[in-house]
């Protein structure tokens, strides 16, 4: 650390008005509800999502003001930009929830904010089921843009483009480029979405009014349906989650969505432009493919083992809609979260596990490790094996499937493990502090520690309110480590310890 | 990580010179900024007016059938759940306490009373509710009114065959109490008929409170916090496309 130079004023300017322009994108979000709040006379959810709209457009507007900056952001100030947009993102975003008054403290909005900007999913909201429908978008609309990446979306809309957005969006955990150009790529990813959600809305809708919902309700349960299942967020209409529309259809629907979600934008891409071959060929379907039949089968035999439920429909309904969720990293639950714990057994509560820590494809708005880097770690494990096993002359080359045939490079390999392994370390750490909240077994700590630092949602009862709040800020940290994927906020932690523990650079007489 | 940070210094320039005394302020600007928006919101929270509830309890409510949850395991021997049983007492069944052990109350005649939420899901032969049974459906009221924090909701599935479902009137959601149904029927673990879902199919139900429309007072604080952000907001626009002008 002795390298590092302490930023100057004019670094902190420069990511301050970055992280200007996130907040206008943010403030921009919380009008959307509005005119819903006041058709349905929501006056105190109205008061509340215009005063967080107010503050954030006021901090950016007095960012674009005052720290409008000619200097170019370079791959640190990106990185800083992206780290603290999700933190001062997620406390801004929390002020309509906690003047709400249902949120124990700030830190439980806190909580409920990053939860949704991050896609986790989890909950520790009071009385969900009399919220009020605009205060219930909003949450929706948070996981939405957290899901698509506010930076991208924000960034992307609103500069003027080029090299400044391209930096940011390198930094965003999105490992694969799907067009050259950082705004066509935001466009694709929102015709993407528009389609997508044209669509299952509109299939959502049918669905609910079938199920014997009203016309207005199955809108409104349709669009956030959407929202969370697409940016696999997995926040609920109503507290039951799944379990409250007993409708069949309305599954099938939500787990393609849940499955579009969980698949990258480049994978997207490749279908559009017709190229199906692709998928086949892509890596992570493959790797997808294997380890969700194989979990698939777990959980199927963990649950005829267990005698949980006595049909094969029953098995398929509950089993798969589950391990889907878990996998595409969504967390909507068709059983109640402690079932999972008193009625499902061993094996399929690990099975689950492993699908939550897994998740689903890099450069899509699913979390967990991801496929990419699962699949990077095995074939370099099987690099090295090979190497054992040839002559020393033998040249062993590895390769992998990404858009085109890659030579699996030993730094991408070790990014890749590096990636894996803290989470890994993520998931540990969890599970140790919520094992020292008294009452909890390991199952339940480490069960709630993969879903939270994964980004998942499914909760297996240790997540609700009044809840321990050091146990929650620990889960804060976890969802933000899990969704930047971790280098972002490491390279911020590096930004902060400058400014303890270097010297500033003295500047040169010329 | 230190290579991250070497690059963050190296792209950053690292030199301050003669303004460098400002990046602690700015700093600590941005730290006092973040303590006065959660200092405001905290101040909004306690000043909203409150009630002590929204909507009547709900009067000779019966005693759960156990005094808190005893969890089980999908391993333990049917003897455990057995024994588990000979503690259950007459009274009503609680989302907390099957959810706890299924085991335990499958295939058995209950009782559970809950407000109805969401939507009357009609279907043939019958209808869809959502019984919750936590302290905003039988105690307090929705919350709104009151802010009263009691957790999460908790209730369960309830199957009303035809008869027992045409006059709940709307189901509970913001803004309204839904009706509070007594209703006796027998749990289903996983019921077949939904998919392996955890289920009550009643065989009777009696309306303990009619749907009730509840009314949250309307927080002038907020709301003139609200507009003074909305003004600041505006102006600090006009401001910032000054500046871009000028």
């Amino acid at each position: 650390m002795s390298a590092v130079l302490r930023p100057s004023v004019e670094d902190l300017r420069l990511i301050g008005f970055y992280l200007g322009r996130v907040l206008t994108g943010l403030g921009l979000l919380m009008l959307v509800p509005l005119p819903l709040a006041a058709v349905l006379r929501e006056w105190n959810a109205l008061s509340a999502l215009l005063l967080g709209a107010g503050i954030a457009l006021t901090l950016g507007a007095l960012a674009d003001a005052h720290l409008r900056s000619r200097r170019q952001l370079g791959w640190s100030h990106g990185m800083v930009v992206v780290a603290l947009a999700w933190i001062v993102g997620s406390a801004v975003a929390a002020v309509p929830m906690h003047v709400s008054g249902r949120f124990a403290d700030p830190l439980a909005a806190l909580f409920e904010a990053a939860s949704a900007l991050t896609t986790t999913g989890m909950s520790v909201i009071n009385d969900l089921d009399h919220l009020e429908a605009s205060m219930n978008l909003y949450r929706h609309l948070l996981q939405i843009a957290g899901g698509l990446g506010i930076l991208i979306v924000v960034l992307a809309l609103f500069s003027a483009g080029g090299s400044r957005v391209s930096t940011l969006y390198v930094s965003e955990a999105r490992d694969e480029r799907i067009l050259p150009n950082v705004l066509r790529t935001s466009r694709f990813i929102a015709r993407v979405t528009v389609a997508f959600g044209v669509a299952g809305t509109t299939a959502l809708a049918v669905a609910l009014l079938a199920a014997g919902f009203g016309p207005w309700r199955a809108v409104e349960h349709a669009v956030s349906l959407f929202f969370s299942s697409f940016s696999t967020g997995g926040f609920s209409v109503m507290q039951s989650s799944m379990i409250a529309y007993h409708a069949p259809a309305v599954e099938v629907v939500v787990l393609l969505i849940m499955f579009a979600g969980m698949l990258s934008f480049g994978l997207h891409h490749a279908v559009w432009r017709g190229d199906v071959a692709e998928v086949r060929r892509h890596v992570e379907t493959r790797t997808l493919a294997l380890v969700g039949t194989s979990l698939l089968v777990l959980l199927t035999v963990g649950l005829v083992r267990s005698g949980t439920y006595g049909d094969v429909t029953a098995i398929l309904r509950r089993g798969l809609f589950t391990l889907v969720s878990a996998t595409s990293s969504t967390g909507h639950q068709v059983n109640a979260g402690d079932t999972y714990l008193s009625d499902w057994g061993v094996l399929a509560p690990a099975a689950l596990v492993g699908a939550m820590a897994i998740g689903g494809m890099a450069s899509s708005t699913a979390g967990g490790i991801k496929a990419l880097r699962v699949a990077l770690a095995v074939k370099a494990v099987v690099h090295d094996i090979r190497r054992f096993l040839l002559p020393e002359s033998a040249v062993v080359v590895t390769t992998y499937h990404v858009g085109r045939r890659r030579i699996l490079r030993p730094d991408v390999s070790r990014a890749a493990t590096t990636v894996l392994l803290l989470y890994v370390v993520s998931f540990l750490l969890g599970t140790m502090v919520a094992l020292t909240y008294g009452g909890l077994d390991v199952t339940q700590a480490l069960f709630e520690a993969v879903s939270v630092g994964a980004n998942i949602g499914i909760s297996i009862g240790v997540v609700q309110p009044g809840m321990p709040s050091w146990l929650q800020l620990v889960y804060v940290v976890q969802m933000l480590l899990g969704r930047l994927e971790f280098v972002a906020v490491l390279v911020l932690v590096g930004y902060l310890l400058s400014f303890v523990r270097t010297p500033r650079r003295r500047r040169r007489p010329s | 990580m230190s290579g991250a940070a070497r690059t963050s210094g190296g792209a950053a320039g690292g030199t301050v010179g003669p303004r460098g005394g400002r990046t602690r302020w700015a700093l600590l600007g941005a730290v006092a900024l973040l303590v006065a928006l959660v200092g405001l919101a905290s101040a909004l929270d306690r000043a909203a007016p409150r009630a002590e509830r929204s909507a009547p309890a709900i009067a000779d409510l019966p005693a759960p059938v156990l005094d808190a949850p005893i969890p089980c395991r999908r391993s333990d021997p049917d003897e455990v759940v057995t024994a588990l049983a000979d503690r259950l007492r007459p009274g009503r069944i609680t989302a907390a306490i099957v959810v706890a052990c299924p085991r335990l109350f499958d295939g058995r005649e209950v009782v559970h009373v809950g407000e109805v939420v969401g939507d009357v899901l009609r279907r043939d032969g019958g209808a869809w509710v959502t019984l919750n049974d936590d302290p905003y459906a039988l105690e307090l009221g929705p919350f709104g009114a009151h802010r009263e924090r009691a957790g999460f909701n908790t209730g369960l599935s309830v199957w009303l065959p035809d008869g027992l479902h045409e006059d709940l009137g709307p189901a509970g959601r913001h803004g309204r109490r839904g009706a509070v149904l007594r209703v006796e029927g027998v749990l289903r673990r996983a019921d077949p008929a939904d998919g392996g879902g955890l289920t009550v199919r009643a065989v009777s139900a009696e309306v303990l409170a009619p749907s009730t429309p509840v009314t949250a007072p309307v927080d002038r604080t907020l709301a003139t916090a609200a507009g003074v952000a909305a003004l600041t907001a505006a102006a600090a626009g006009l401001h910032a496309r000054r500046r871009r002008r000028g």
